[in-house]
């Protein structure tokens, strides 16, 4: 489903983000990224998405190789990547419902969606999206009046309105108490098993990963130190990430 | 390591003397600078106190001419106080209608290129920098005596501060959920409608009815310029030593003034 070979990012300052980084992500697939702060996670997905251009490398979502699209035809490729972050990003005078149905834009460009309304289908989809993340009752309510786990709910519920074949998560459980952390993974996990979703999570807190992946990738100066599930992942690999650099 | 206190070159504080009394005198020329900068702003302007006493004669003289007011002039005064609220209106919608775009390509999150964003500042700082008044004198000269002059020059110079707190409020705007509507594919119009404008929409509504009110107030003034509304009435008046009709009007302003204030005011806090 997603694959990245090579992958490469050096920013003009003349330091390396990300140094021959490969990476396959089959669909129904649940990755967890960990490593250290500056480590080279956040980039990684920042360059999947194509938000900053990679300096070398490929990444193929499907047939399509992102690195080689730009404007209308890469806007179309990435309607296949979904993403979340940390922060909800939610638009907070705006409706749950509304919130979610816009994950779908990209799919319709008419009239109405262009000055801000919503096609029918889409709310309609957007009521079974709020369902699947247990938010239904919520749908009229303004997105600014969520607490941070039901926001961040709302944010993968937005997230699977645009239909992802891949769904990137930055640091979502980060601002979360445990008990919503668990609940947000536990989502991301059965979104990735029931719908087929090849998910790349990106994640600070070991034990989550140790508890939910499938995968587990230890990054470090932007290069992979270990792939692998986790109950083949030592203790010691996870802690050898964190160390500082002069260890 | 200890400092001696005693020592003749250092103050209390520990600073030698000669820099505590450069400092001292520093402050000296620095109030007389002070000032005498406000003395010649009272010999520039002319400022004779006496006068006010000697004047209020004078001033008796208008107030007990000017009363009771003449209120049966007040259905006159009628279309010209419409007249005056209808060229706030317009001014403000003109303003509205030019300033939104120019403040996209006047925020510097917004904007597309570093040209559109200079362009779009000198605009809207040109616009800001020429009062009203001016604006009405060029457009009296342009397009005549009459309300529309009036409306055009509010209308302009509303682009200039619209344009510039639109332009910060879109800057200060939380950008994160911008983001993550460009990353679902959504086009940049579709950004702007339901990303961009329902986040900023009540600090655009809030700035607006305070740039009305403004513009209410001064509208009144325009006509003083020929553009139209009661300030029009309001100079006719005094140049036919109409004072009855004077007070009758300036009572007017005043609740005219007030209204659009109390009204600008609640909605705003509603807003907020």
């Amino acid at each position: 489903m997603l694959r990245v070979r090579g992958l490469s990012l050096r920013y003009p300052n003349g330091k390396l983000a990300l140094s021959g980084f490969d990476l396959t992500v089959a669909a129904g697939e649940f990755v967890v990224v960990l490593g250290g702060n500056g480590s080279g996670k956040t980039t990684l997905l920042r360059c999947i998405t194509r938000t900053v251009k990679p300096s070398a490398g490929e990444i193929w979502l499907g047939n399509t190789d992102l690195c080689a699209l730009e404007g209308e035809k890469l806007r179309r490729a990435r309607l296949a990547l979904a993403m979340i972050w940390q922060h909800p990003s939610l638009v907070r005078r705006r409706c749950v419902l509304s919130n979610v149905a816009s994950g779908a834009l990209g799919r319709h460009f008419t009239l109405r969606t262009a000055f801000g309304g919503l096609p029918k289908s889409e709310l309609e989809a957007a009521r079974i999206h709020l369902a699947e993340v247990g938010l239904a009752e919520l749908a009229e309510q303004r997105a600014s009046t969520l607490s941070g786990g039901q926001a961040q709910r709302v944010a993968i519920a937005r997230a699977l309105a645009q239909q992802p074949q891949v769904l990137l998560a930055d640091e979502p459980v980060a601002s979360l108490d445990p008990e919503a952390a668990d609940e947000i993974m536990r989502l991301l996990q059965r979104l990735a098993s029931d719908e087929r979703i090849a998910v790349v999570c990106v994640l600070h807190q070991v034990e989550l990963a140790y508890a939910y992946a499938d995968r587990v990738i230890g990054i470090r100066d932007g290069r992979m130190v270990f792939d692998l599930p986790p109950a083949q992942v030592s203790r010691e690999a996870v802690h050898r990430l964190y160390l500082p650099e002069a260890a | 390591m200890s400092v001696d206190l005693a020592s003749p070159q250092l103050g209390a504080a520990g600073a030698p003397a000669w820099r505590r009394a450069l400092t001292i005198a520093i402050r000296c020329v620095l109030v007389l600078l002070g000032l005498a900068i406000i003395v010649q702003a009272f010999i520039v302007v002319q400022a004779r106190p006496q006068d006010l006493i000697t004047g209020v004669h004078g001033m008796a003289d208008i107030i007990r001419r000017a009363m009771p007011p003449a209120f049966a002039e007040l259905p006159s005064t009628f279309w010209p106080a419409v007249q005056t609220v209808d060229i706030a209106l317009f001014g403000t919608l003109v303003g509205i209608i030019i300033a939104l775009p120019l403040a996209l390509l006047a925020a510097a999150n917004m904007t597309p290129s570093r040209f559109a964003y200079y362009a779009a500042r000198a605009v809207i700082g040109f616009t800001r920098a020429v009062s009203d008044l001016v604006w009405a004198l060029l457009f009296v000269t342009a397009v005549g005596l009459g309300p529309f002059p009036g409306g055009l020059a509010l209308g302009v110079h509303s682009v200039g501060m619209l344009g510039r707190l639109f332009a910060e409020t879109i800057e200060q705007m939380d950008m994160a959920p911008i983001h993550a509507l460009e990353l679902t594919g959504a086009r940049r119009i579709q950004v702007f409608s339901h990303g961009i404008i329902p986040s900023i929409l009540p600090s655009l509504l809030g700035i607006t009815l305070y740039r009305l009110d403004e513009n209410i107030r001064s509208s009144l003034v325009l006509g003083f310029v020929g553009a139209g509304g009661i300030g029009f009435q309001l100079l006719t008046a005094m140049n036919l030593f109409q004072y009855q009709e004077v007070s009758l009007l300036l009572i007017l302003i005043f609740v005219i003034v007030l209204g659009a204030e109390r009204i600008s005011a609640a909605l705003r806090e509603r807003l907020s």
